[in-house]
């Protein structure tokens, strides 16, 4: 053999190596690329949940020191997605969004911007942090375009202990509990026993979870879809028994009702101590210790929607944040590393710090406060379906909350009767 | 003779009226623009010209076009003809908002102009004295309308610790009323707070208009021992209307377009009880993103102000040449 085979053949080898080395690292994304550079993260949260998210993302560039992350922030008030697809349209160019509209993401997928994620889940090996419900739940048609990273009961209605205790009561279990635990608190000094604030969204949630409760999901998935029309009795059952609760004298006067929003809610349960309940997702739960300087379990505390013997009282309402990664990012790699960080024991852990739980195997929940393990253990033993709000098309969730409204400063058959026929003769243009 | 002499006259009138004629040309002559100057004159309104049509003219011709087209979040834009204005008019949401629009519109004019042009005269008596007072009018004019907002939204709260509730309370023990709540008083409640803001620039603009008149003449009547009240009535207020109107004109286009303390106070509810043109604007274009729709109703709103608009401007603009 000469030297110059010789010397070939260990260039040969040598280039063989190198090309086995470079295909074993491209079927590695997170080896294979050097994870640097920027990533952009279009942001709109606010308060405790901005704070946290900024807490995140200083963890992930400190796992990652060659990347920087930049945010660009949407101010919103409410909805976002205005802001969100102002700025998309606008020509900005983001790698990361954070979602938490089913509808959005699917609106999204249509006009081209998302990226599906289903290599990545495989290549992550994200089925080992998140079981398929949660999968399922960010796909669109069998695609996976959302990462779920925290979730929320929408079910649960918040209580504060005082009252309970100047009423001599315990947190009900049941609807007629709940329903005669009224009077008891309003001798005790709390003239509206539940807060309810209809300026804009709030007043759904009862709604919603009182469809789920004597309905069903499957109920509920079909008026979503317009499967079944807005004047089905299911419907209607849910409305008259939101009615019910109105007889009972839960909420006072609809003009009230309708010149607050959730926080003003809030507020009167944990600030003026003029309610002692209130029915909001799970952020009520930073407010309350941030804002009212209140302590979790103690001061206050969360209650599964009372059951109502309808035979769906396995059903919870809840609503998700999840991440979406962009078909025209500058810098895929670190958006999809940033994707497997959001669902690590590191992010979620931090997370639970702040309130939020997360649907990730790796995340500790015993670091989550009481009333958030309270809230994660009744969504795990329920059949969830997402906010009802949230699935509906834009033109019908407008009408949908107006009609509400109207439900509310009329709660009579009859009202029902046009309120529904209302959402539905929009229902009929919006599908 | 008699005949000489007119003959003669004629003949100097017509050479008079000849020269001034020639005189008039040649100032004229002077005056107009000579075909050298043009490009000068292009020049110098360059800048102005691409900015105007930056940020007016392209925007307005963008907003007509899409009042065509069905776009529906970040979907396909699809083209309708006139589909998105018989959709308008056909949609009830919309017919409320034109009746909420006037009402609010003519109600927040009215209120502020009245009380600024009433103050106005009342100051006119003691100028030195009521300055504080105006300045202190016309800084509420000056003040966002979204700071209004966060402020009208503390004087009308619902329960007994806002502002008007507890000054009634101070008279009815108890008392509390969601003002903003309350379809019935919704729209009265925000009118009450647009107006606030809107007092100033009537009350100086009137104000202005009173300082104009002659001192001789307000002397002359005060000589002629007309009492304070008849020199308002028949000599100040008459005398101010120049300025009533340029008020009116102002209000009236600044309520029509209205949209930032509704928006702050109200949401356009309580079921779109206070929801005018302007705020359903936003509302379809913005949080239901169907731009071409959102469009239709600019149009809409921009036509209003075009028909209020230029009356106006013709006959504040029709002396110049």
């Amino acid at each position: 053999m000469t030297m110059s085979a010789i010397t070939t053949g260990i260039r040969r080898r040598t280039v063989l190596a190198g090309v086995s080395l470079a295909v074993l690292l491209a079927a590695s994304p997170a080896l294979a690329q050097d994870l640097s550079g920027e990533v952009v993260i279009l942001q709109w949260q606010g308060g405790t949940d901005a704070e946290m998210w900024k807490k995140v993302e200083e963890a992930f560039v400190a796992k990652n020191p060659g990347v920087t992350v930049r945010e660009l922030n949407i101010t919103a008030q409410g909805d976002a997605r205005g802001g969100i697809r102002t700025a998309l349209l606008g020509g900005e160019v983001v790698d990361v969004l954070i979602n938490t509209w089913p509808a959005f993401r699917a609106e999204l997928v249509d006009a081209g911007i998302l990226r599906p994620i289903d290599e990545q889940w495989a290549t992550y090996n994200w089925d080992g942090k998140l079981n398929q419900s949660w999968k399922d739940l960010g796909s669109i048609d069998g695609v996976a375009y959302g990462l779920t990273y925290t979730y929320g009961d929408r079910s649960g209605i918040w209580y504060a202990t005082e009252a309970m205790t100047k009423a001599g009561i315990e947190p009900p279990k049941t609807w007629d509990e709940f329903v005669a635990s009224f009077d008891k608190l309003e001798s005790a000094g709390y003239a509206t026993p539940i807060a309810i604030g209809a300026k804009y969204w709030a007043h759904a949630e009862w709604f919603e979870t009182l469809l789920l409760r004597t309905a069903g999901v499957e109920t509920a998935a079909k008026l979503a879809r317009h499967e079944i029309p807005w004047t089905d009795p299911a419907v209607k059952g849910a409305l008259k028994k939101y009615a019910e609760l109105l007889a009972a004298g839960c909420c006072g006067d609809p003009a009230t009702m309708l010149a607050n929003e959730w926080d003003a809610a809030s507020d009167s349960v944990f600030k003026a101590k003029t309610s002692a309940y209130t029915m909001i997702g799970m952020w009520n739960n930073a407010r309350a210790k941030n804002d009212y300087d209140l302590q979790e379990g103690v001061d206050y505390g969360l209650l599964q929607f009372p059951s109502l013997g309808a035979g769906f009282d396995d059903t919870s309402s809840v609503d998700t944040k999840e991440l979406n990664v962009t078909a025209n990012g500058k810098n895929p790699a670190v958006a999809d590393a940033f994707l497997d960080f959001i669902v690590s024991a590191d992010a979620a852990n931090l997370m639970a710090g702040y309130g939020y739980a997360s649907p990730s195997s790796a995340a500790d929940n015993s670091l989550l406060g009481p009333v958030q393990q309270i809230a994660t253990a009744a969504v795990a033993q329920s059949k969830v379906q997402f906010v009802l709000g949230d699935l509906l098309p834009g033109d019908l969730v407008d009408e949908y909350r107006v009609q509400l409204q109207k439900f509310l400063q009329d709660p009579s058959d009859a009202n029902i009767d046009a309120v529904t026929a209302a959402i539905e003769a929009k229902a009929a243009e919006a599908y | 003779m008699h005949e000489t002499v007119a003959a003669s006259a004629t003949a100097t009138d017509a050479e008079r009226s000849s020269r001034v004629a020639g005189e008039r040309r040649k100032l004229l002559a002077t005056r107009g623009w000579r075909i050298g100057d043009w490009p000068a004159a292009w020049l110098l309104i360059a800048p102005v010209l691409v900015l105007f049509g930056i940020a007016v003219v392209y925007p307005l011709v963008e907003t007509i076009r899409l009042s065509f087209f069905d776009i529906k979040g970040l979907g396909k834009p699809k083209y309708v003809e006139l589909g998105n204005y018989v959709r308008l008019f056909a949609d009830p949401a919309f017919r409320n908002t034109i009746s909420t629009t006037l009402i609010f519109t003519v109600a927040t004019t009215f209120v502020s102009v009245s009380i600024g042009w009433l103050l106005a005269m009342l100051c006119s008596f003691a100028p030195r004295q009521t300055l504080p007072f105006r300045v202190m009018f016309f800084a509420a004019f000056g003040i966002s309308e979204a700071v209004a907002g966060y402020m009208w939204i503390g004087i009308l709260r619902p329960d007994s610790a806002g502002l008007l509730n507890a000054a009634i309370g101070l008279i009815i023990p108890g008392f509390s009323h969601p003002w903003l709540g309350d379809p019935n008083t919704a729209l009265g409640a925000l009118i009450v707070a647009a107006s606030w803001g809107g007092v100033g620039l009537p009350l100086m603009l009137c104000f202005a208009s009173v300082q104009a008149i002659p001192r001789t003449v307000l002397e002359a009547a005060y000589l002629d021992g007309a009492t304070p009240t008849q020199i308002m009535r028949n000599i100040m207020m008459p005398l101010s209307l120049p300025g009533v109107r340029v008020a009116i004109f102002i209000n009236l286009l600044g309520a029509l377009r209205a949209f930032d303390i509704i928006f702050i106070l109200t949401g356009g509810g309580p079921v779109r009880a206070t929801e005018t043109v302007g705020y359903f604007m936003y509302r379809e274009s913005m949080t239901q993103f169907k731009l071409g729709y959102g469009a239709a109703a600019t149009v809409v709103l921009l036509a209003a102000v075009l028909i209020i608009s230029i009356p106006a401007i013709i006959q504040r603009t029709a002396g110049a040449r």
